[in-house]
């Protein structure tokens, strides 16, 4: 197997005092769709948020393209952000923005195009996630679907080599969550976007996924293909992929 | 061996407590200087973070939706203050040829730019501070960063050049209203005449300098107070809630401050001409 594209070594990280992530490891490939799974607070929005230096670790390696990223300084950030866009849990296309002016912001600022050229780009973009009807829209004026398709074509503006996603579907009705995990693994298999997905949608997961991380108490637990997780005898999970209220898995706050 | 336990403790508390303060101090600076810098930047007419009419649409925010409020409230405050004066007066000289001379004298240099502020403080604070904090909990705030956009360029900046001109301008206009509330008052109560009243030669540029000296720095004062406030807020809209009070306590406490700082100030450096 080659170098790993993405790489988590042993990185820790507490919240007052409380550890999320303990001794964490796991590497993505090129051009790979990746999932992280887990129950909700085992840590997997910040496991993805350290990439992209929302998040610090308080100990271990994360190694991006060969580089050692996270001592990086807010400004090295800058760099790293132009290269992994993410698409938030809750959209968070900016209220006060239309569609356009929303996709249109990182092309202004990372493309360098003025105004215009930057509104008709962000129609392109728009229309790539069949958005383009909407684009004089404010978000509040569109469900949660079409939120989402926006906020992947703002995230698309930047022409990222790799998409985070943290839990694109949720929210979604089944028909929508589909769409957007076909746009997840259309952009994979097109472009070559390497795309690291948060989710505990197990259709999304057995769906479109090339490989699985499955968290447990800030560990990754098991990894590997979507079908070889599906046929691991082990009862955490079991218990996890059968939705079992009941079993050995510790779940804090139940 | 307890009360050295007990002494170490509140020590170590109350340095804490200093730290932590001086460490706000420090952060709202940087605050101001980035949103100075933020200013600078998004005057240049490709600059990303410029939304073209988003100083205007603060402006009118700020400005236009208090202006009843201020009207009302400052308006009120004068009447209050011009009729105990006169009552007072009443009980002792019965002069009231200076209360209208004196009273535009203070409201010029300290009334109206601080009163004004105090009542922007509650309204335009709490909004500063609601808007960016559920910015902040819904990780729009991220978004911006990952946008590559300097969220203080595009949050904090546009509000600190609308709060700035507001408050003067609406500080010029709430003196007004006091001084003409305050006036109708005398005349409609004690009888004053209003060509005594309504006498400015008291009033030296002194005063207006002083005066708006102070709405210029309280203007800048409540958006930086609040906008740190809502950036600083977390967790879910409990924090925002948080925030938000935190912002209305924050920044009435820096308009006082500050009115008590300016004023010592003045008094040292133009003796007499305050």
């Amino acid at each position: 197997m080659s170098t790993p594209f993405i790489e988590f070594r042993g990185v820790q990280k507490g919240f007052g005092g409380k550890p999320v992530l303990r001794d964490l490891s796991l590497d993505v490939q090129r051009g790979e769709v990746f999932f992280i799974i887990g129950t909700s607070g085992v840590g997997k929005s910040v496991t993805i948020k350290h990439l992209i230096g929302l998040l610090r670790v308080d100990a271990g390696e994360i190694w991006f393209d060969g580089q050692r990223v996270d001592g990086y300084t807010e400004q090295q950030f800058e760099g790293i952000r132009r290269r992994v866009g993410m698409v938030f849990q809750n959209s968070t296309l900016f209220d006060s923005l239309t569609l356009a002016d929303n996709v249109a912001l990182p092309l202004r600022k990372h493309s360098g195009l003025n105004t215009r050229q930057a509104h008709a780009e962000a129609l392109n973009l728009l229309r790539r996630v069949d958005m383009h009807d909407y684009a004089l829209r404010y978000p509040a004026e569109l469900s949660d679907g079409m939120r989402k398709r926006a906020a992947i074509a703002r995230t698309l503006a930047g022409k990222p080599e790799v998409m985070l996603f943290d839990e694109p579907t949720t929210g979604l009705d089944p028909i929508s969550a589909r769409r957007i995990d076909a746009l997840i693994r259309e952009l994979a298999d097109t472009m070559g976007v390497t795309a690291l997905v948060v989710s505990h949608d197990l259709p999304s997961i057995f769906g479109i996924a090339d490989r699985v991380a499955f968290l447990y108490q800030g560990r990754v637990y098991s990894i590997g293909a979507p079908g070889a997780l599906k046929v691991n005898g082990d009862a955490i999970v079991k218990q996890f992929l059968n939705g079992e209220s009941a079993g050995p898995m510790e779940t804090p706050g139940f | 061996m307890a009360i050295r336990q007990s002494i170490h403790r509140s020590i170590y508390n109350l340095g804490s407590k200093a730290i932590g303060a001086v460490t706000v101090v420090r952060d709202l600076w940087l605050l101001f200087i980035g949103a100075i810098a933020g200013v600078l930047r998004t005057m240049r007419r490709n600059d990303p973070s410029r939304r073209p009419g988003e100083i205007w649409r603060q402006m009118h925010s700020m400005g236009n939706r208090s202006l009843v409020f201020l009207i009302v409230t400052l308006g009120f405050i004068g009447m209050v203050m011009v009729y105990q004066s006169c009552l007072q007066l009443a009980r002792v000289t019965g002069d009231y040829s200076q209360v209208g001379p004196q009273f535009i004298r203070l409201a010029v240099s300290d009334f109206a730019p601080t009163l004004t502020s105090l009542m922007l403080a509650t309204r335009v604070g709490a909004g500063i501070a609601a808007e960016v904090g559920s910015m902040k909990v819904t990780e729009q705030v991220d978004a911006l960063r990952m946008c590559g956009v300097a969220p203080i360029d595009f949050l904090i900046s546009p509000r600190l050049v609308a709060s700035f001109v507001v408050t003067i301008v609406l500080s010029i206009l709430a003196c007004g209203i006091m001084y003409g509330a305050g006036g109708l008052t005398a005349h409609y109560s004690f009888g004053v005449n209003l060509n005594i009243f309504f006498d400015p030669s008291n009033v030296r540029n002194s005063h207006v300098i002083l005066g708006l000296i102070k709405a210029a720095s309280f203007g800048i004062a409540i958006p930086i107070v609040s906008g740190y406030c809502g950036l600083a807020a977390h967790g879910s809209s409990e924090g925002v809630g948080r925030a938000t009070t935190a912002a209305v306590i924050g920044s009435s406490f820096a308009v006082i401050a500050l009115d008590f700082v300016i004023s010592t100030l003045a008094l040292l450096v133009m003796p007499g001409g305050v």
